[in-house]
């Protein structure tokens, strides 16, 4: 297999940089810097959204506007409507941001699912939630996947030439030739293909997830004296459970391709054939939870959001993300209760 | 927002301590487990499939460690502000999505669309919240918050008459207009993989629900003890091991089982849809019993249903009377069971081997499994095949059941037409293994000796054929009338019989007859007179085969266990005192008890090898590498990973 990379290559057709120059001049993208050598992914972003990580981190409290709409929102004053505008979506909106169309097969608190036993390592949980999604995510990759009686998958190079999420959005792979990275534009069902083949490289690579029972560890606690785990100057998230010192990069770069294939599903197979086949809400309910456990372990920066970013914002206001949810501070309520408005839900 | 911390906050009974956002350590609650929205008519009968039991523990969790229902209302309160006029008229919404897009070219033709609709907006008023288990589903209790009564309708008829939606304003302006369903267009491929995607997705959230609640119970449980000592070592390796667990468990679910993770070391058993293995683990040596069903075997003989009912039975099951079951798995060709290894075999072998048991014996082996049939019981189910085969012996000689192919919930409905078939149809050939076998048809109860002798001698060919051995099957379950848990009780007086006598009441050369017998059994029940039977065996055997409606048993097992031939024996500690036979074993891989000479000691997969190989050597295109949905889809969800067997 040949070195294939892929890199965001975020195309904002139309204007764009009103939203870029409302926002804090920040450092570029973070996971850039400790990119594993050859076989990680790289991404560069033209999209105007970067923040810093630094920034992000200490967002906890009090709670910073972290989305880019949110910030634009408070700083702005800034109405849903123009916000929304401000996100540049085709009208009529798409279908999956009809309030009416965003429901779940699931209801209740989806934190409870994605927050870390206490006890329990940061990496083994990370570990294990790449692993729940991706399988996830096949789920649904695997119905636009298969082939019809026709011999063409219900994804193919004529209904998506290009890996894109709306408009806005379309994705390159990064392929390596020599010493140089080239950017390949390849049709949606090839660069996903790509990605699952690179995703379970990975995912099932022992090194990087290891599997051995006898290698697992336990979280440190502030009130239980783990003497022995203190205070380690090279630390890592995963180390004492035999995680490599890249894996959370990694398990970012997974996250973010994830998220990608997400995007083009709604993007551009929610109707066809999400939901002629019935199973919107299926795709929803595992996409927010997606979304809720990526942010929650920081997988997943706000900035990155941005191709499904209204459907955040509606979700945090129909109450799909819990307030406490990282999602819902990422979101913007406005925005959310302006398309529940429309629908004449609120 | 203060609620916002106090929410957080409260899980670790500090407000001091604040964590790092990305160290939040925010334990799940039951309270506010999501909550499966099932669609339309189902939502009763699937809701009411899960054991009731889990959601009443969860609830009983320690205060301090879940979080409050103040807090839940808070939350609710929270968003049925925000959400308030919403919430109310949802009722009407829901109802009048049908009406309000047939007013658009394309009309809703999804029945559930509407229901589903009501059913999920539910979460968004506050109410639910907090009793999210008195509302699986369209509970009564829950409805009232639909304003609209209309929206109370659950039938389908009822929403086409539905009035017009109040407000559905200009809606259809601001959204892409939604199509008519048509989830035909796409051809069979596509819909074999929705049937595939959105099973594995209610799996997905079932499953996770599940874990997360237990985990939530292990967690409060070690909280407990952490609370019980102050000393620091003991607190600390009180923490590490439960972490460690964890760890391992999620380690478990993330790794993929395969048959290459385990060495054969021999077969057990062989039957008509499988076969079992004495397999040792590579990575730790652990020793297991791997029961591998061929699917299409599974497949073409319909033992679909089965297969999922054993599964769950092994699953759900916490007894010493019952087999313990690891993990399943599966791959293309195989469903895989790993279950504990038994080694003392099981009691046909016992039964061939002595021919008859004592009294006393028997009196022992038939009180154990009055116990364990009563454990199956309780958890809702029905064996319906108890017979020897099925009893197996621990280490320490103590009976455990196996072999729940044939369970069946309470509430399900079993297929007779397959007994039927066998009890109307013309005797056809007698099976191959039978063959030789020449018993007198008139002379049916046999005493013969030495025809018993035959008999014994193809009884574990018999028990390895498809169709298994109806000996032991109460005749309810023949005639279609209906039957109940007392079936297995006229199971209980037949293996009675048979280690008193020697032979099953209705033994027969040919599975007609005995089906036979077994409708006519006021007749042909018949106790030899050369072997002598005491006084309150006969008894208890003759108040157990007999109609339903006099079974001794039919009013629970207390009925059985206080009868007189049981005089003096202390159920309650059975399991403890020491069995009549104890295997002696050389090794924990020691097969001794298992007749491992009498079966072919080649395994299916590789027969199954060799066939694809032949098949390709003769020009055949090769096998499909993936498999077919219609292969998948009737095995989705037999994965099954838990954590107390594996980490406790």
């Amino acid at each position: 297999m040949s070195n294939l990379f892929s890199g965001i290559n975020a195309r904002l057709r139309g204007t764009s940089s009103k939203q870029a120059s409302s926002k804090s001049p920040v450092s570029p993208v973070v996971e850039d810097a400790r990119l594993p050598s050859p076989g990680g992914l790289s991404k560069r972003s033209k999209s105007s959204s970067n923040l810093s990580a630094s920034n992000l981190s200490s967002s906890k409290l009090p709670p910073l506007p972290a989305s880019p709409a949110l910030s634009q929102a408070i700083g702005m004053a800034s109405t849903g409507d123009e916000v929304l505008s401000s996100y540049r979506l085709p009208q009529p909106l798409p279908m999956w941001l009809n309030p009416a169309y965003a429901k779940h097969i699931v209801k209740g608190n989806f934190m409870t699912l994605s927050s870390r036993p206490k006890t329990v390592e940061q990496g083994e949980w990370i570990a294990h939630h790449v692993v729940e999604h991706y399988r996830n995510l096949w789920n649904f990759v695997h119905v636009v996947y298969a082939k019809e009686a026709n011999g063409k998958n219900l994804c193919n190079a004529t209904t998506c030439p290009r890996m894109s999420a709306g408009p806005n959005h379309s994705y390159t792979w990064l392929n390596k030739s020599g010493d140089r990275y080239e950017r390949v534009e390849l049709p949606a069902i090839e660069y996903i293909a790509l990605m699952q083949r690179w995703i379970s490289s990975k995912v099932d690579d022992t090194n990087i997830f290891p599997t051995d029972a006898a290698g697992v560890s336990f979280s440190h606690s502030p009130n239980i004296a783990n003497t022995a785990l203190l205070s380690s100057p090279d630390e890592w998230v995963g180390k004492r459970s035999g995680f490599p010192k890249d894996f959370a990069s990694i398990c970012k770069t997974i996250f973010l391709q994830m998220f990608r294939v997400y995007a083009h599903l709604y993007w551009a197979h929610f109707v066809e054939p999400f939901y002629h086949l019935n199973l919107e809400k299926q795709l929803n309910s595992c996409f927010s939870h997606f979304v809720l456990t990526a942010t929650a372990l920081d997988m997943l920066k706000p900035q990155e959001l941005e191709p499904m970013q209204p459907l955040i914002d509606l979700w945090a206001a129909n109450g799909t993300f819990p307030p406490e949810s990282k999602a819902y501070e990422y979101a913007n309520l406005k925005v959310g209760t302006r398309l529940l408005q429309m629908a004449g839900m609120a | 927002m203060d609620d916002r911390g106090n929410r957080l906050y409260l899980n670790f009974g500090s407000n001091n301590e604040r964590l790092a956002a990305t160290d939040r350590t925010y334990p799940t609650t039951p309270s506010t487990f999501p909550q499966p929205v099932f669609q339309g008519g189902q939502a009763a009968s699937q809701g009411g499939a899960q054991p009731p039991q889990s959601y009443q523990q969860g609830g009983q969790a320690p205060a301090g460690y879940f979080q409050q229902a103040g807090s839940n209302n808070q939350y609710g309160a929270q968003y049925s502000s925000q959400l308030g006029a919403q919430a109310a008229d949802y009722g009407s919404a829901g109802q009048g999505y049908g009406q309000a897009r047939s007013t658009t070219p394309g009309a809703n033709n999804d029945p559930n669309t509407g229901l589903a609709h009501q059913f999920s907006h539910q979460n968004l008023g506050g109410a639910g919240r907090a009793s999210p288990y008195a509302a699986r589903g369209p509970s009564s209790s829950q409805r009232p918050r639909t304003a609209d009564s209309r929206g109370q309708q659950p039938g389908y008829g009822s929403y086409a008459n539905a009035p017009p939606m109040p407000t559905q304003p200009a809606q259809l302006d601001y959204f892409a207009l939604a199509p008519e369903r048509n989830p035909d267009k796409y051809g069979p491929n596509a819909n074999n993989n929705q049937k595939k995607c959105s099973q594995l997705a209610s799996d997905f959230f079932k499953d996770s629900v599940k874990r997360a609640r237990e985990r939530n119970q292990r967690q409060s449980e070690m909280e407990q003890k952490l609370a019980e000592t102050t000393d620091p070592r003991r607190r600390e390796s009180i923490w590490a091991t439960g972490g460690r667990r964890e760890g391992s468990y999620l380690r478990f679910l993330r790794t993929k089982d395969k048959p290459e993770n385990y060495n054969t070391i021999k077969i057990i058993g062989k039957g008509a849809f499988g076969e079992v293995k004495l397999v040792q683990k590579k990575a730790d040596g652990k020793v297991y019993a791997m029961k591998s069903l061929i699917k299409t075997e599974m497949f073409k003989k319909d033992q679909l249903a089965h297969v999922r009912a054993e599964r769950d039975i092994l699953a759900e099951s916490d007894s010493p009377w019952v087999v313990k079951l690891f993990t399943t798995f599966q791959d293309t060709n195989f469903l895989y069971m790993l279950m504990e290894f038994l080694p003392g075999g099981d009691l046909m072998t016992m039964l061939i081997k002595y021919e008859i048991f004592s009294e006393d014996i028997t009196r022992f082996y038939i009180a154990e499994i009055v116990l364990a049939i009563d454990a199956v019981h309780k958890l809702g189910f029905i064996h319906r095949d108890i017979k020897p085969d099925n009893i197996l012996l621990d280490r320490g000689g103590h009976v455990k059941l196996t072999d729940f192919g044939l369970s069946t919930g309470f509430h399900k409905l079993h297929d007779n037409n397959y007994y039927q078939q066998l009890l109307q149809g013309k005797s056809n050939k007698p099976r191959d293994n039978r063959n030789s076998i020449a018993i007198d048809q008139i002379n049916l109860t046999v005493s013969n000796r030495s025809q018993i002798n035959d008999w014994r001698r193809s009884r574990r060919l018999m028990a390895y054929s498809t169709v298994g051995t109806p000996d032991y099957i109460a005749p309810e379950i023949f005639t279609g009338h209906g039957y109940s848990f007392d079936c297995d009780w006229w199971s209980l007086g037949t293996i009675m019989f048979e280690c008193l006598v020697g032979w099953p009441p209705f033994c027969a050369e040919d599975s007609h007859d005995t089906y036979r017998k077994i409708v006519n059994w006021r007749q042909s029940l018949y106790f030899p007179d050369d072997i002598q039977l005491g006084v309150e065996a006969e008894n208890l055997i003759r108040s157990l085969i007999c109609n339903s409606e006099n079974r001794l048993g039919r009013g629970g097992a207390h009925e059985i266990k206080s009868h007189s031939f049981f005089r003096g024996v202390e159920f309650d500690s059975l399991r403890r005192i020491r069995a009549p036979f104890e295997p002696r074993l050389t090794s924990n891989i020691d097969t001794t008890y298992f007749p491992t000479d009498e079966i072919d000691q080649t395994d299916n997969a590789t027969v199954l090898k060799a066939a694809q190989a032949r098949s390709a050597a003769a020009g055949a295109p090769p096998g499909q590498q993936e498999e077919s949905p219609e292969m998948s889809l009737p095995f989705i969800g037999y994965t099954f990973k838990r954590f107390d067997n594996n980490f406790r």
